[in-house]
């Protein structure tokens, strides 16, 4: 029997309250509520479910809390499904009561994000605002350049080749160069790149996340429309790599699960192949997990394989905790958000034994957000394009 | 809780082993009545390690009947004639608590007699247990002031293969050894386990042919600091020879490093007065356990948490006749 | 609220409904009603807290992370739930004495972290390491596979900052050995709660073992595995951890971790020695030879570090993965003497059946230390009789063969109503004075561990909505 937010009963009471969750929850870390816990969301949905308390501003805070990294769901020795328990309860959360929030949620998702055209626009605006000093630092935007996003990525659109990189939203309208390396890396492993039409402009995690669950349909169905064949689908932004690894979830059809298949994280698919040659520098490079990438595409063991040949690797003794980026929180949680970094700061500082520490981070999020407290975050492919030999 | 009226002096109680521990916290009372607890093995089952005997059993005859079955239980106090009782009552630990802990953490189950009459069981028999208050580590110590103990089930150990002690400069390289001891002279450890163990960890120190001596004279007593203060405190009891002829006696002491407790003992009562007055400028306090003079009774300093105290022993002993004199407290009843 | 917001400061003190919701229950079965909860930043807070509550005439309840499985923090008599997370630093280490001391909300698992470096651990090990902390630990005296050599929390607790009943602040114990007078810290350490609130623990470091081993022991009998555990221990042998799991747990577990136990075996054990280099030669043949003579159809030394953690990761995730392969498990906790653990057994599993219930074994056999679980579906009508039934009908057989009620999770409010087959009114009443003397007005998290004059129904009666 299910309540107001629909949410499947066995999976919700699956959780049998253990609490092992809590060390791996971000918000929880810093905040030590059970409110602000997995295990107390879930107890917040079950509350809400047999109609004990009402949907209303403290639960929908409750929820909006939530950075979604799934680190629970990789420490729930019962296999609580919690990404799925939240994205049914913000899809089932009614409209948000302020007019200017549900305008601005409605332009972000409804226009800007579907419509390549329009974000790179905005972009540029943002470029001329960061020019002008208007955009303050704390936004998190990250240094844009005019001359990368002046240039366009030098791959071909559409075709038949023996490998797609996904370019997405606003990974190409903000770290285009990772694109860049992503693509020469690829290069140099003999693969023909291409790259899809403007159609397949965004993957729709940001709107999964958000409980926008019908626009996220909408947007998977056009990204896989646009990359035809069987091509693998290499992605080079963890949290989009994901959504797309669970298109067959959300459309529930063969062609979406096909298509699933197909797609690889970046390093997943390059660790496949011979790597390409690199010089060995001995740099020292903080791994930094994605959350998506670790707890549930649970492929970071290929990041540290791909650079392993070139760099002198260090981890973080935080189990992998979240940075705090996750997608578009860190723009609506930005208190939350900046204490979960602090302690991310700590953990990225400490392991390297310094203060100014290089880190490779496979997802643009994180990477925008560490590069917002001043670290050297760089991708993966970033790390590797350089260090080709010839 | 209200304090049933005093009573009569000559219901004062006293419980008696083998008399080793006698004075320790000051002697009891005189013309206290004279108890004595049940002797002898009750229960003993060699694979589950642990033993159950009536608290006037000797600590010789439970360490004869575990090293029968290849087992041991280290309470070690200074006396074997001393009972399980007397060393429970006392809490004195033996050298070996460096390893193998403290005496309370030696001890699952006790059955004692409060003051006011009743058996009260407390702990369980089994080697883990949290079911109820821990009244075996309350009575651990206690002194006989809450109650006469009956009989206690102790936890037992292998016993080492090798035990083995060695003397060399540096003692605090050896891995978890039992026991160090230093009495300002040489380092002395002890190391137990298996043969190639015992000489691996015993390289480049000497062995030594017979264990170290704790001090011993009429009057003797327990010091007590933090283990990082313990070098500094005992180097302090040395007397230093500017001092005049007329200053108090010798203190001769042996320290327990890792553990922070110094044995110590004197000739004279003035001697382990001052012995005392080191110990407090150290952070730490003295327990008499021999002579020492009559004005300087027990901790020789106001107890922690006294009030406390005072409520935990009116709750065991009402009218206050166990064991008076031997801790502050019963003062209270004076 | 406003009194309690003074004193531990805005936006950490709590009476919204949904909040208060959340802190009804801990990882036990039991729900109670919290009346506001609080989350102070230091000891002079907590104590502020503790008065607070006092001048209003309610009683107070601390609580960690809220991992106990007794019920030991739900809350009952409408409390001030005083909830310690926030304070979690690592005040001092000190390497050279090995002492480190704490505040209550560090989770166990970082505090062995964190000294890691200087070559130290934090003995204790509850499977709920990760998520758990000192203060609750203390608090249960809690207990873990590695306890079978290093002994429970109390024996790693040197001294304890405390708030007591009445709101006034005390040391028990001290740094020195055997602080003067009775040992109040003792009696602290696993009082649950009853006693006061920690605000600041010395532990004791342990030195990390040069040497450490790691056997996986499989057996077509749970029987045969069980006489390895008593030989392992006649044969002179104390082991570091000796656990054991039986065939159901071992699938469960395999499926979730692929922790390499084998599927097909009836019982395993997972045993670890740790010391000198020779001695853990000498252990390893011993217990190697103990379990092939009792019939083991594998023995294996895990190879390096990484099999040994996987096998460890395997144990401790043993009670989550029971989810998956049923909605529903009770677990209990009981101690038997170690010779006793084949006869036990074989009753535990002869009442599950005539029960008509699935329990599942998985424990720490090397101190006879029981976790039966029993797994159920509660849509099932009148099953909670019939569990509550046969978890009563377990406890008394094991008390039968001399066995104690808990070994390690505390009696909270689950089994403060057995205790009275454990102990005596004479014990108990012993106990209920120690307890008066700490707090003669009953208002540190009431109708906990001892039974009071009626009996109460929150076991039998689960309210609805509750979760198991």
């Amino acid at each position: 029997m299910s309540g107001p937010l629909h949410l499947d009963p066995d999976t919700l009471n699956a959780c049998v309250s253990c609490g092992l969750c809590l060390p791996h929850c971000p918000t929880y870390r810093v905040t030590g509520r059970e409110i602000a816990s997995p295990r107390g969301r879930i107890a917040a949905m079950r509350a809400v479910e047999t109609g004990a308390v009402p949907i209303d501003t403290e639960f929908r805070a409750a929820m909006e809390e939530c950075v979604s990294c799934r680190g629970c769901e990789a420490a729930c020795p019962s296999g609580v499904q919690f990404g799925s328990l939240m994205e049914g309860t913000r899809a089932a959360l009614p409209a948000p009561p302020s007019r200017l929030r549900r305008w601005a949620e409605w332009l972000g998702y409804r226009v800007v994000l579907p419509h390549h055209r329009l974000l790179l626009a905005t972009t540029w605006f943002a470029w001329l605002g960061q020019k002008l000093r208007l955009v303050p630092a704390r936004f998190g935007l990250p240094r844009l350049s005019a001359r990368s996003m002046f240039r366009p990525l030098a791959v071909p659109v559409g075709g038949t080749p023996d490998a797609w990189l996904f370019t997405g939203c606003v990974m190409d309208a903000w770290l285009r160069d990772t694109h860049r390396s992503a693509a020469r890396v690829m290069a140099a492993t003999g693969t023909a790149v291409s790259r899809p039409p403007s159609s397949a402009a965004c993957c729709g995690a940001l709107h999964l996340h958000a409980g926008r669950e019908e626009e996220a349909r909408s947007l998977a169905r056009r990204v896989i429309a646009s990359m035809p064949g069987d091509a693998p689908v290499v992605v080079d932004s963890a949290g989009c790599g994901l959504a797309m690894k669970e298109y067959g979830v959300l459309l529930d059809t063969p062609a979406a699960r096909a298509f699933s298949a197909r797609v690889a994280d970046f390093s997943e698919w390059l660790v496949r192949r011979p790597l390409p040659k690199m010089r060995a520098t001995g740099v020292r490079v903080v791994v930094q997990d994605p959350c998506h990438l670790r707890h549930v595409q649970k492929v970071h063991g290929a990041v540290r394989n791909v650079l392993a040949p070139a760099y002198e690797l260090v981890e973080t003794a935080d189990d992998g905790l979240c940075c705090g980026a996750g997608g578009a929180y860190s723009v609506l949680q930005p208190e939350l958000s900046q204490r979960i970094l602090a302690r991310k700061l700590d953990a990225l500082r400490s392991a390297a034994g310094r203060v100014d520490p290089i880190v490779a981070s496979a997802n643009p999020g994180c990477m925008v957000q560490l590069r917002g407290a001043g670290i050297d975050a760089r991708h993966p492919a970033d790390l590797i394009a350089e260090v080709l030999d010839g | 809780m209200t304090t049933p009226p005093d009573t009569n002096r000559a219901l004062d109680i006293a419980p008696v082993g083998a008399r080793t521990h006698w004075e320790v916290g000051g002697p009891p009372v005189a013309g206290a009545t004279e108890v004595r607890a049940p002797v002898g093995v009750l229960a003993y089952e060699p694979a589950d390690m642990t033993i159950t005997v009536g608290a006037g059993t000797t600590f010789d005859e439970l360490d004869r009947v575990l090293a029968e079955q290849g087992q041991q239980c280290a309470l070690d106090p200074r006396s074997r004639a001393a009972t399980v009782g007397g060393i429970l009552a006392c809490g004195l630990s033996g050298p070996r608590r460096l390893r193998h802990g403290p005496v309370r953490d030696h001890v699952l189950e006790v059955r004692f007699e409060t003051g006011d009459g009743r058996l009260v069981k407390g702990g369980g028999p089994t080697v883990k247990n949290v079911t109820g208050y821990d009244l075996p580590r309350l009575f651990v110590g206690s002194l006989g002031t809450i109650g006469v103990l009956h009989q206690a089930t102790l936890r037992c150990r292998p016993r080492p293969v090798r035990s083995q002690w060695f003397t060399g400069v540096d003692t605090a390289r050896a891995f978890r050894p039992a026991a160090r001891l230093w009495d300002g002279r040489r380092e002395a450890v002890l190391l137990e386990g298996v043969d190639v163990d015992v000489e691996a960890e015993g390289r480049g120190l000497a062995a030594l042919a017979a264990p170290p001596r704790f001090p011993d004279g009429p009057h003797r007593g327990r010091i007590s600091v933090a283990p990082g203060a313990v070098r500094a405190c005992a180097a302090a009891l040395t007397r230093t020879p500017s001092e005049s002829a007329s200053a108090p006696g010798e203190v001769r002491w042996c320290a327990e490093l890792g553990v922070g407790t110094i044995h110590v003992a004197a000739d004279d009562a003035a001697a382990l007065a001052r012995a005392r007055s080191v110990a407090h400028a150290h952070g730490g306090w003295m327990l008499r356990e021999a002579g020492g003079s009559a004005a300087d009774d027990g901790y020789g300093c106001a107890l922690p948490n006294a009030a406390l105290m005072r409520r935990v022993k009116d709750a065991f002993d009402p009218a206050g006749k166990l064991n008076r004199g031997r801790l502050p407290l019963g003062a209270v009843h004076a | 609220m406003t009194d309690l917001r003074a004193c531990v400061g805005e936006g950490r003190a709590s009476d919204e409904p949904l909040e208060l919701a959340l802190y009804a229950r801990d990882a036990g079965v039991a729900v109670g009603r919290a009346d506001a909860v609080c989350f102070p930043g230091s000891g002079a807070e907590i104590a502020a807290a503790v008065r607070v509550a006092r001048r209003h005439g309610r009683p107070f309840v601390a609580r960690g992370s809220g991992t106990g499985l007794a019920g030991g923090s739900t809350p009952l008599g409408d409390p001030v739930v005083i909830v310690t997370t926030q304070m979690n630093r690592v005040l001092e280490v000190d390497a050279q004495t090995c002492v480190a001391w704490v505040e209550p909300g560090v989770l166990n698992l970082d505090l062995s972290r964190e000294v890691a470096p200087l070559g130290l651990h934090y003995a204790p090990d509850p499977s709920s390491q990760q998520a758990c902390t000192i203060g609750g630990n203390v608090g249960t005296n809690a207990g873990g596979p590695h306890c079978l050599s290093e002994g429970v929390t109390s024996a790693h607790i040197l001294a304890v900052d405390v708030v007591l009943p009445d709101g006034t602040e005390a040391r028990l114990g001290s740094l020195a050995p055997d602080a003067p007078g009775y040992d109040l810290r003792g009696c602290f350490v696993g009082s649950e709660g009853t006693m006061g609130i920690a605000t600041r623990i010395a532990v004791r470091l342990t030195p990390d073992p040069p040497c450490v081993a790691t056997i996986l022991c499989a057996f077509d009998s749970v029987e045969a595995a069980a006489a390895t555990v008593s030989g392992v221990i006649a044969a002179g042998v104390l082991p570091a951890a000796l656990e054991m799991m039986d065939a159901r747990i071992t699938q469960a577990v395999e499926d979730f971790v692929g922790a390499g136990y084998p599927r097909d075996a009836q019982a395993v054990l997972l045993v670890e020695v740790d010391g000198l280099e020779g001695g853990v030669a000498t252990q390893v043949d011993a217990i190697s030879s103990v379990a092939r003579t009792n019939g083991a159809t594998l023995v294996r030394v895990a190879a390096d570090d990484a099999e040994r953690a996987l096998l460890w990761k395997g144990r401790k995730s043993a009670f989550g993965a029971i989810a998956r392969i049923a909605p529903d498990y009770y677990l209990h906790d009981a101690v038997v003497p170690r010779t006793k653990l084949v006869d036990v057994l074989r009753r535990v599993y002869e009442i599950a059946d005539a029960h008509e219930l699935i329990v599942m074994n998985v424990f720490h056999a090397g101190d006879g230390n029981l976790h039966p679980l029993l797994v159920f579906d509660r849509r099932e009508p009148g099953i909670w009789d019939r569990v509550y039934a046969a978890g009563t009908e377990i406890l008394d057989a094991c008390l039968d063969a001399g066995g104690v009620l808990t070994g390690e999770h505390g009696v909270g409010i689950e089994k403060r109503d057995l205790m009275a087959r454990m102990f005596s009114v004479d014990d108990l009443d012993a106990q209920a004075r120690l307890r008066d003397a700490f707090d003669p007005d009953g208002a540190a998290n009431p109708q906990k561990v001892l039974p009071s004059g009626s009996r109460c129904g929150e076991l039998q009666r689960v309210p609805d909505g509750t979760w198991i």
